[in-house]
């Protein structure tokens, strides 16, 4: 059904980050705000992505935001990298979505909810690394590589889910000993991120615990958030709910630390 | 949302988070519906991967229970959940639950009324006894052996005493359970589960589409466990009489169990007896004769007068079949799977030893089975997908190739669909020797395709 050979195909075929970006996030690592703003304005669809992102309402913004010197400035550095990251994912992103129902607006409103609620959940734990704040840009790669992978398949794949219970990312395991989270670590190193972002969104997948403790903490606190924004009904209707497994022992220990910040009410 | 459909149970996994916004939109009534007519026999939501839940996000599920229950007649309910989870559903519904809840879905296989159940050692506690009492009953309904326990020490005591038990039963309640026709399968027998007073009312509650494909795939002794029966009126007396007139068409027996007369004309007797119906005292009268059960026809298939031949409707489709299996089979291994030759005759199998068989029926506009043989360890091969680990556990191994054969039959029917052929499937089947299976083929005509994958061999059956 999936074989390695297709695998690699879909990694070759990830095109090297455009030399815009390369420089903006150089100068974003440098703490270089408006250089990195006046390299963006160079790139319409940067530019329109960052405007479209940051006034969706999870960024709480009253007035509209439109000049990229005004965003980074508000975002500041580690937010802005943030925002810069998850638009690179966005050119993975297919243009029609197979395996789930999804488009390119749900698709930002995931980034969005799951970039912000990761920024609290940084904030709540004292962190303040620029990578880690990253690190969640990569998670919806999974997704992008889900659909990429199984798409062509999928009554196969209703077939098997039909009549067991298996995810996504546990049939590509067993199919090529790679998982989705694997083809993540592939890209972000395709991509030249910082190794510390693949080894949280690794943790992340609630099968591979990090051996690093604080990696590995990160991993829980992202494997919850991710399933918290998959319950919600805009992305259970996408069909994603249920596209890799949800470790509820893994995540029970800060469960009641996530739910007050959040602010779940039971 | 859809289920997951195994044992004749239908389970949906909701994960992460249910409350009142997002449970109508995990689980709808289409969903449900179409659970339904898969011919489940109980539908669950299985609570195993949610972290958080409140009434609100539970409420939307029970109400499509209450809806499915009133049409259908299926069991319905929650499963795998901790002490914590079950606390927070009593404390929600307190004295008003009207669906079932299983710790497990171990627990909840024991109760599902459609399936061959192995005689299980099952301790129940229930601090209700009217539950105790409910449990053991569906228990002993179902083939198991139940021990109850009447207080919390006892019940402790016991659950310690290590290998006594094959399942202990507790957080478990049961609903108002569904008042169609229980069924379930021993050996080559299938057993149905009738009670109270059957007047017109038993032909609704009957699995009539069931019953047939039983007939169909081979089974040729059917029995009523009679023993709750009251009396019965002249309604049911006619629905008896037709069945067993039915059933002589392919040389089945159908016999009542543990049925007394007190209440019933005589008449009635001699009227269900003029039509073949045989009538025996226990249930062990027939299970436990080997001799008996021979001439009922449980243990042999081919005693069948009628003996139904491959037509040229289901020989047309030939080429789908094959495809289904081939694609399923390349689907699971990611291997190259090939056919290498075919013929039109009884079923062959050189080599019986070692290996393992599964078959799976289909109905509708055209109908016939479809049977998988293969060596025991190419199974394990074909199965590794669904598997995920290296198992000699021969049950484990059965039961995925259940699976398979089933996602074969799903294949089969959608590929039958796009030619505008409409089938339904039946659950598959599995024999875990050739013997059993060839009790079943072995007078039949079919055609006989011999298909590998990396070099290994198996055999593809499609007869009627």
């Amino acid at each position: 059904m999936i074989t390695n050979q297709k695998i690699n195909n879909f990694i070759e075929k990830i095109p090297p980050a455009p030399k815009a970006l390369q420089v903006t996030i150089a100068l974003l690592n440098q703490g270089e705000l408006i250089k990195a703003a006046q390299i963006a304005e160079t790139d319409n669809a940067l530019k329109s992505y960052l405007k479209n992102i940051v006034n969706k309402p999870i960024y709480g913004f009253r007035n509209e935001v439109t000049e990229v010197s005004q965003i980074f400035g508000i975002l500041g550095v580690s937010s802005s990298q943030q925002t810069v990251y998850n638009y690179m994912m966005t050119l993975l992103s297919p243009d029609k979505w197979i395996l789930f129902n999804l488009n390119s607006v749900k698709f930002y409103e995931l980034q969005a909810k799951l970039s912000r609620r990761w920024k609290t959940i940084l904030n709540h734990l004292n962190i303040t690394d620029i990578d880690i704040e990253s690190a969640v840009t990569l998670l919806p790669a999974s997704i992008i590589v889900a659909d990429a992978l199984f798409g062509e398949k999928k009554d196969d794949v209703e077939l098997i889910r039909g009549t067991t219970n298996i995810d996504l990312n546990t049939i590509l395991s067993r199919l090529c000993n790679n998982d989705l989270f694997d083809i993540c670590e592939k890209i972000a190193k395709r991509w030249d991120m910082p190794p510390k972002i693949a080894k949280i969104v690794q943790a992340s997948s609630g099968i591979k615990p990090s051996d690093n403790n604080e990696l590995n903490t990160l991993g829980k606190w992202m494997h919850l958030l991710l399933f918290y924004e998959l319950s919600q009904p805009m992305f259970i209707e996408s069909g994603l709910n249920d596209f890799i497994e949800f470790n509820v022992e893994y995540v029970e220990d800060i469960y009641e630390e996530f739910a007050t910040l959040i602010g779940i009410e039971s | 949302m859809r289920a997951v459909v195994k044992d004749g149970i239908g389970v949906f996994t909701p994960q992460g988070f249910l409350d009142g916004d997002t449970s109508h939109v995990f689980l709808t009534m289409d969903d449900m519906e179409a659970t339904v007519k898969l011919n489940v026999c109980m539908i669950l939501v299985s609570l195993k991967k949610v972290i958080f839940f409140n009434r609100n996000g539970l409420d939307t599920f029970v109400k499509l229970f209450e809806k499915i229950k009133a049409h259908s007649h299926i069991k319905v309910g929650f499963c795998d959940y901790d002490i914590k989870k079950f606390n927070a559903i009593n404390n929600f519904y307190k004295d008003e639950i009207a669906f079932s809840l299983f710790a497990s879905y171990d627990i909840a296989v024991l109760f599902a009324s459609n399936l061959e159940h192995k005689q299980l050692n099952v301790l129940i506690y229930n601090m209700d006894k009217s539950q105790r009492s409910a449990m053991a009953i569906e228990l002993h309904d179902n083939g198991h052996n139940p021990i109850i326990t009447q207080s919390k020490e006892e019940f402790k005591k016991k659950k310690n005493l290590e290998k006594t038990y094959d399942i202990i039963i507790e957080h478990t309640f049961l609903g108002q359970m569904g008042a169609n026709i229980a069924t379930r399968v021993t050996g080559n027998a299938i057993i149905y589960t009738v009670s109270s007073f059957l007047d017109a009312e038993v032909s609704n509650k009957f699995d009539i589409t069931y019953h047939t494909n039983s007939l169909n795939v081979g089974f040729r002794l059917f029995i009523f466990d009679a023993y709750k029966v009251v009396s019965m009126n002249i309604h049911a007396l006619n629905f008896f009489s037709k069945l067993s007139a039915s059933a002589a068409e392919y040389n089945a027996t159908i016999c009542f169990v543990g049925l007394t007369f007190e209440k019933i004309q005589l008449s009635f007797k001699e009227t269900l007896e003029d039509s073949g119906i045989l009538f025996f005292d226990q249930m062990d009268d027939i299970l436990g004769n080997k001799k008996l059960l021979n001439e009922l026809g449980a243990s042999s298939a081919a005693n069948g007068k009628l003996k139904r031949v491959l037509n040229k409707g289901i020989v047309s489709e030939l080429p789908q079949f094959i495809e289904a299996t081939v694609a399923t089979i390349e689907m699971m291994t990611n291997a190259k799977a090939q056919k290498d030759s075919a013929k039109v005759d009884k079923i062959i199998i050189e080599d019986t030893t070692d290996k393992i068989a599964s078959s799976i029926g289909f109905y509708g506009d055209i109908d016939g089975m479809v049977i998988l043989v293969f060596p025991r360890e190419i199974a394990k091969k074909a199965c590794s997908l669904l598997i995920g680990e290296e198992t000699n556990d021969m049950e484990q191994i059965l039961d995925t190739l259940a699976e398979l054969v089933n996602i074969v039959g799903g294949k089969i029917k959608t590929l039958l669909s796009e030619e505008h052929i409409n089938v339904s499937i039946t659950l598959p089947r599995t024999y875990n020797d050739i013997d059993s299976l060839l009790e079943i083929t072995q007078e039949r005509k079919g055609v006989q395709v011999d298909l590998s994958f990396s070099d290994d061999k198996f055999l593809f059956f499609l007869t009627r």
